[in-house]
């Protein structure tokens, strides 16, 4: 007596510590300072426009010695260093502004504004992160660890062959450590940094441009029209729309533009008519290509209003693979008619020469159109490019085209690097999709006293769910990620962005697929790594002997605590449309960057002790955090609402309490009835239904067929005994003669 | 009678014995229609919030339509509009499907029911019509 009211007071005191829990976790969130210094910092507006970049940012960090900038210059832009010796001024190295170069988006949908310093020889000397928008850096991981990351680029040299990952010194590769949890930003980042600094390498003649043998061409004497030029892709069209660039749409496009290259002899004399195109090819050197392109439509010049003289037409430039080819005024040529048949009307046009020996027609480059885009929020202005890749038909090219293997994409790259652990992901999570299917069969060999067919599939996903997915792969599905998605639904969804994780991005298509059909419990249940983690800690807390301080919190303080989880989640989202540092700052409610991502000694003590404490109330009770505080939980409950399909039910469920008993999830209420958001698919319950010594309906029948001698037939579909017809007699008879 | 196999008891609307061409053809109607009757007998206040909220909701997607609304003041609407859905449907058709959509159960909606029936349908609306006019470079983010 005197126990019970011990364990009772004790249960009582965990309900106090949950609640504990919720309030520390709280005050974690609002007292513990965050340092994240770059992130969503405000940035001059002339930093992105004028002309003296360093004046508004300070250059010196990443070019060490240099003591006087120049203007930025080239094309894309960028800034020289000196060193200025007895009134000598010495070329120290470059400085680039990310953002001038690339515009690749991290995690956030937002590219994170580098400032980068290489020296004269194309070694970076500095990396400075100005801004970014990473929410994982903002909480999660320190700023440092990209401070960290970027370091590692400091002293290699620019034509380096640098990924993220294991170095491959036999393919001459540099591989770099990745942010543990943050491997979509770094990926990032790495293309940000070898595309920047190789562009400007190859400006200033650090970096030799690729030479790749000359195209010849095949002159089939036709003349075609314009449809037939665009059909077979020798004229190709690039598009970009008002929304692009961060306006709205006024129903004209931004430019509309057409372009192909004329040195082709077909193409040449369908644009240019005979004596316009032998007289273009008279005045080429060899080796140069003429590009001709008109514009259509649009309200953007791609000339540029800002040309002047000498300068250089920013707004068009032709790409192949890693180089570039701009224009200056003298790669300029009139274009004075389009003389193919069906050409549309057109407003500007103009004739462009190619000048690097290097570009090869024979070969797919890409013509590109570069903006500036518009942020409304700070109306900043960020560069913006756009291209259309083309490739000449085979038939104008002498032994057609040359073969040629594409740069594996950053994310294909992150696919096939891991393709191993990415197949034993997969190969888990429809080995328990299928093993959930097969339900019936496990919980009809299982029983009230052995769990064990069903246990063990489910303890082996909670361990590999823990170790390999959470600790190893660190595929903690997170309500960061939704909100996430959100963020980059409305601002810029690029699919590379979420493929760079391979393992989050099949998770979310299992857990999408599975609530619809089964419900939010097959993910909670069975594999959320934390989730796992929390129940595995209350089943070996009852092994080792703290079963009789384990138990439930009384159903109608529970069915009252069960909504915080939707509040946390509703007010996740309400804020996260008002400020979205702030929404995820909050979701730092849930503990799995410290307990997967991070690692519960890697961070500020009140993180680690909001974690662990949940860990070890888990001891005690079954998944408090998945119950009363997951917002990702709840998040997957509501659409669980409408799951297909559903557990067993009889009718005699609405009179016994056999089952709601036995529920660690506390879903089952006193009808009987099972409420799908709450329940995590551990068919305990099921078992039960199944067993003709634990389910009610099935003992009775079990001890009448007993007493009366009758055979105790399989128990079908319903859950019931399948039921005994008697034979009519005569027919008894008739089949015993028969026989 | 409870039946343990639905979160609340079963409710069978009009259209739900009749053909599944007819059937499914009345549940899209439901699903775009909260009002009925039934609703405006018993809680006409509700009802008639509920259109006039519906009017000006149809009027903010016509003006993002034309381009005269940031796509916060959209998103606010839209979320307020979904808010007062859930009341209007509470009274007028208090009802949610159980299992799968092709199937002919139902049941009684709870609060929780019909605001994740709400949520999740007009987070589906909302994101259709919204991707469409960004698409269309309507509303610019």
């Amino acid at each position: 007596m005197m126990f019970a009211r011990l364990c009772r007071r004790f249960q009582r005191s965990i309900a106090g510590g949950l609640l504990g829990m919720v309030m520390a976790g709280a005050l974690v969130l609002l007292s513990e300072p965050v340092r994240a210094d770059s992130y969503e910092a405000a940035l001059p507006p002339e930093l992105h426009s004028s002309p003296r970049m360093c004046d508004y940012v300070a250059c010196t960090e990443v070019l060490p010695g240099a003591d006087s900038f120049s203007e930025r210059r080239g094309q894309p832009p960028f800034v020289e260093g000196y060193k200025t010796e007895g009134g000598q001024k010495t070329l120290v190295g470059y400085v680039m502004l990310s953002t001038d170069i690339v515009d690749i988006p991290a995690y956030s949908g937002k590219p994170v504004v580098t400032l980068i310093g290489m020296d004269a020889t194309g070694h970076f000397v500095g990396v400075k992160i100005l801004k970014h928008s990473e929410p994982i850096l903002l909480l999660g991981i320190p700023e440092s660890a990209l401070i960290k990351f970027n370091q590692q680029y400091l002293g290699k040299f620019v034509g380096d062959q640098i990924e993220i990952g294991k170095a491959r010194p036999e393919e001459n590769i540099i591989g770099l450590d990745a942010i543990t949890g943050a491997t979509v930003t770094v990926i990032a980042q790495n293309q940000v940094m070898m595309v920047s600094g190789g562009e400007v390498a190859k400006q200033v003649g650090i970096l030799k441009p690729q030479v790749r043998p000359p195209a010849t061409f095949i002159d089939t004497g036709e003349t075609l029209t314009w449809d037939q030029l665009v059909a077979e892709g020798s004229v190709a069209r690039l598009t970009v729309k008002p929304q692009d660039v961060g306006l709205v749409s006024t129903g004209q496009p931004y430019v509309d533009l057409w372009f192909g290259l004329l040195n082709v002899p077909t193409v040449g004399r369908s644009i240019l008519g005979k004596d316009g195109y032998e007289r273009l090819m008279a005045g080429l050197h060899p080796g140069e290509q003429a590009l001709f392109v008109v514009k259509t439509d649009g309200i953007e010049s791609f000339k540029g209003s800002g040309f002047v003289r000498g300068g250089l037409y920013d707004r068009v430039q032709v790409r192949q693979e890693r180089d570039t080819y701009t224009f200056r005024d003298l790669d300029y040529l009139n274009l004075y008619g389009v003389l193919a048949a069906g050409a549309p009307a057109y407003t500007e046009s103009a004739i462009f020469i190619v000048r690097g020996k290097t570009f090869s027609a024979a070969y797919p480059w890409q013509f590109v159109f570069l903006a500036n885009k518009l942020d409304k929020t700070t109306g900043a202005k960020t560069f913006a490019n756009f291209d259309r890749e083309v490739w000449l038909p085979a038939r104008y090219l002498e032994g057609g085209r040359p073969a040629y293997k594409r740069p594996d994409a950053p994310w294909l790259k992150m696919w096939k690097d891991r393709a191993v652990e990415i197949a034993a992901f997969v190969v888990l999570l429809v080995a328990v999709a299928v093993v959930y299917s097969r339900r019936d069969a496990l919980v009809r060999r299982a029983d009230r006293k052995n769990k064990w067919p069903v246990n063990a599939f489910k303890y082996t996903g909670w361990v590999v769910s823990i170790g390999f997915v959470g600790f190893h792969a660190m595929a903690q599905p997170s309500i960061t990620q939704v909100l996430t998605w959100f963020h980059s639904l409305l601002f810029q969804w690029k699919w590379e962005l979420f493929l760079s994780d391979p393992f989050i991005f099949i998770f979310w298509i299992f857990i999408i697929v599975t609530v619809f059909l089964w419900g939010r419990g097959l993910f909670c249940g069975w594999l959320c790594p934390f989730g796992s983690l929390s129940e595995l800690l209350y089943k070996v807390g009852e092994r080792i002997g703290l079963k009789r301080f384990q138990g439930k919190l009384p159903k109608p303080l529970h069915d009252k605590l069960k909504w915080v989880k939707y509040g946390v989640f509703l007010g996740l989202l309400a804020v996260s449309f008002f400020s979205m540092p702030l929404a995820e700052k909050l979701a730092e409610v849930e503990p799995f960057k410290t307990t997967f991502l991070v690692g519960l000694f890697n961070r500020s003590w009140p993180y680690t002790l909001f974690a662990a404490g949940l860990l070890g109330l888990s001891i005690f009770i079954e998944r408090p955090f998945c119950k009363y505080l997951c917002p990702l939980g709840a998040s997957l409950a509501m659409p669980t609402t409408f799951r297909w399909f559903g557990l067993k039910r009889k009718q005699e469920c609405t009179s016994c309490n056999a089952c709601a008993h036995g529920c660690g999830s506390q879903a089952i209420d006193a009808d009987g009835r099972i409420d799908q958001r709450e329940c995590l698919l551990c068919l305990d319950c099921m078992v039960l239904y199944h067993d003709d010594h634990a389910c009610p309906p099935l003992v009775q029948e079990r001890k009448r067929r007993t007493k009366a001698g009758q055979p105790l037939t399989p128990i079908g579909q319903d859950g019931y005994f399948i039921p005994i017809i008697p034979v009519p007699a005569g027919a008894a008879a008739k089949e015993t003669t028969h026989g | 009678m409870v039946d343990p196999a639905m979160l609340t008891e079963p409710v069978e609307p009009a259209y739900a014995a009749g053909a599944t061409t007819r059937r499914l053809a009345a549940e899209a109607w439901d699903h775009l229609w909260p009002w009925s009757r039934a609703g405006f007998s018993r809680q006409k206040l509700v009802q008639a919030v509920g259109l006039a909220l519906a009017v000006a909701v149809t009027t903010v997607w016509v003006l993002a339509g034309m381009g005269e609304m940031g796509a916060g003041a959209l998103i606010g609407w839209w979320v307020g509009w979904s808010a007062c859905e859930v009341l209007v449907r509470l009274s007028a058709k208090p009802y949610v499907k159980e299992g799968p959509w092709w199937g002919r159960r139902y049941r009684a909606a709870s609060v929780m029911d019909m605001l994740c029936y709400v949520a999740f349908k007009n987070l589906l609306v909302g994101a259709l019509l919204f991707l469409t006019l960004k698409a269309l470079g309507r509303v610019v983010v």
